[in-house]
């Protein structure tokens, strides 16, 4: 082994399974009217455990990045790198959750949640005791055999979240992952990824245009500007992993939120 | 501001709706039944006072008339070109639809296969296919095959197109959240891009099976020995033209079962597309 592979193993091991590398991400969409830069030189990292947001307004290029991560859009420059391998394509160890309109609508809640598990080859009864498991975290349990369009839309996403955790990715992305909902079933979930988080020590990534959201959940935030997308800060979050709302009437939460909404522009 | 809340009218606000002809406006089942049976019944007497009109009967039959010829015919021919026609239609039509899936699936989830197939369909859709019975006739005899193949070329054009459509309209959330689970490029056409098609495929089938028909009426009238069409063509040299109108009726009802039948299909398929 030479000092180099050394230094790369031991590189890999700080990073610990799931480590996520963005180096010098650039994407440059190419259309009728030219060239438009969406992303420029994007650095970030995500260390395993860690709940990081991005945080921009819209045409920041913050779903584009996402995309890149989990591998369904492919970067102009730059390279994304998890646990040390490099990022060519989709798979499941970069579990992804939309918007909205995600779910197989012809498969019940349980198949959803099973997909993932099947195209891994899992055993049925691995299959079942898994989505058992899941059922019982996202409170769904019930509705096991209900169809997609049966549930409401916390409901949904709640079964998103679950079936992008069933094959037991090293990140979860989440993509405006509450955007679509209502206030009050959006704090509702914001406090059950908190428990999420805090109960599997998952590693995620979630992007949103939402301050508040952005300081309530994340440990770290970086603050995106628009056109070209790149990032204008990063900013560390004082608040531990056993935050609840009360910590919205906390001093520092309230100078964070007025200094990112300042950063937003 | 006294009056607020007395519940006096001083005079009326809005556009009052129309409850009968209301733009997407609902209407019970009962005037939904009246209005379907008022309809059946126009077509109906218009039949009677034509009927009546041309030469008292002779060339435009009364429905007694057309009954009775029915009849006859269902004791003697209509039962063995019933069979001769469905068969051609089922054979025909099922090569069809199976080309017009595998290729409508790939053309519309892969811009490859579209880039590719799009010019020469672009070209061959627009050539009538009933100019083609000639071709036809002349290159593969009179047998079954010629009107078979018509059959699929009449309409495999429709059922390419309409299924790429309903390929295309599948939602990228899905295929990009199948690949985020794991899932290649095969697995997501059939198991997403396929699925989700399932319920656009069967009304692709459901419309363009018309057409079909069409193209076998043709053939039929032109060589055959046997089948719906050819009865037709039977019934015209004679001047049978009350067993001709029972023909057409024959068509109408066959239209109408098929119809039913693939509606209740795509419920039993795609029962999560309903409603």
């Amino acid at each position: 082994m030479t000092t180099a592979d050394v230094i790369e193993v031991a590189a890999e091991a700080l990073e610990g399974p799931g480590g996520l590398v963005v180096a010098g991400v650039s994407k440059v969409f190419s259309g009728r009217r030219g060239e438009v830069a969406a992303l420029a030189d994007v650095d970030l990292h995500v260390e395993h455990g860690e709940l990081v947001c991005l945080l921009g307004a819209s045409g920041c290029g913050k779903s584009t990045l996402l995309s890149i991560i989990g591998g369904l859009d492919h970067p102009t420059s730059g390279r994304v790198t998890v646990g040390g391998d490099e990022v060519i394509g989709p798979g499941a160890d970069r579990g992804m959750v939309f918007q909205a309109y995600s779910l197989f609508p012809w498969l019940t809640v349980r198949r959803n949640i099973e997909f993932g598990l099947e195209l891994a080859g899992v055993d049925h009864a691995a299959r079942t005791a898994r989505v058992d498991e899941l059922l019982g975290t996202m409170m769904l349990t019930e509705f096991a055999e209900a169809l997609p369009r049966e549930l409401s839309g916390g409901m949904r996403q709640r079964v998103a979240i679950a079936r992008a955790l069933a094959p037991e990715p090293d990140i979860l992305l989440l993509d405006e992952p509450f955007g679509a909902l209502d206030a009050q079933t959006r704090r509702h979930l914001q406090d059950f990824l908190l428990a999420l988080w805090r109960r599997t020590g998952a590693t995620i990534l979630m992007v949103t245009h939402d301050v508040e959201e952005a300081i309530y959940l994340a440990s770290r935030v970086y603050v995106l500007a628009p056109r070209p997308g790149r990032v204008l800060e990063e900013i560390d979050i004082p608040f531990g992993r056993d935050r609840g709302p009360t910590v919205k009437r906390d001093p520092r939460f309230i100078d964070l939120r007025e200094a990112l909404a300042d950063a937003l522009g | 501001m006294t009056l607020t809340g007395s519940g006096v009218a001083s005079g009326t606000r809005g556009r009052r709706q129309p409850q009968l002809l209301r733009v997407f406006g609902p209407i019970d089942l009962r005037m939904r039944v009246a209005l379907g049976v008022a309809g059946v019944a126009s077509v109906f007497a218009l039949w009677l006072v034509g009927a009546a009109a041309f030469a008292g009967g002779s060339l435009i039959p009364t429905p007694g008339a057309t009954w009775t010829a029915f009849w006859d015919q269902w004791h003697t021919t209509l039962r063995g070109d019933l069979a001769a026609s469905s068969y051609r239609i089922l054979v025909g039509y099922t090569i069809s639809v199976a080309i017009g899936i595998v290729l409508g699936m790939a053309m519309g989830a892969m811009r490859s296969v579209e880039a590719f197939f799009e010019p020469p369909m672009g070209f061959l859709r627009y050539i009538p296919a009933t100019a083609l019975v000639p071709v036809f006739l002349l290159l593969l005899g009179i047998d079954e095959t010629p009107k078979i193949w018509l059959i699929v070329v009449g309409t495999v054009f429709f059922n390419i197109l309409m299924m790429a459509d309903a390929a295309r309209a599948v939602p990228r959330e899905l295929v990009n959240a199948a690949y985020t689970l794991g899932a290649g490029q095969w697995t997501v056409l059939r198991r997403v891009v396929f699925r989700h098609s399932v319920p656009g495929i069967v009304d692709a089938a459901r419309v363009n099976l018309a057409a079909a028909w069409l193209m076998l009426v043709v053939a039929e009238l032109l060589a055959a020995n046997n089948g719906l069409g050819f009865g037709v063509e039977r019934a015209h040299r004679f001047h049978a033209f009350p067993a001709m109108f029972a023909l057409l009726m024959v068509f109408g009802i066959i239209g109408l079962v098929s119809d039913l039948l693939l509606r209740a299909l795509r419920g039993r398929l795609a029962p999560w597309a309903e409603g």
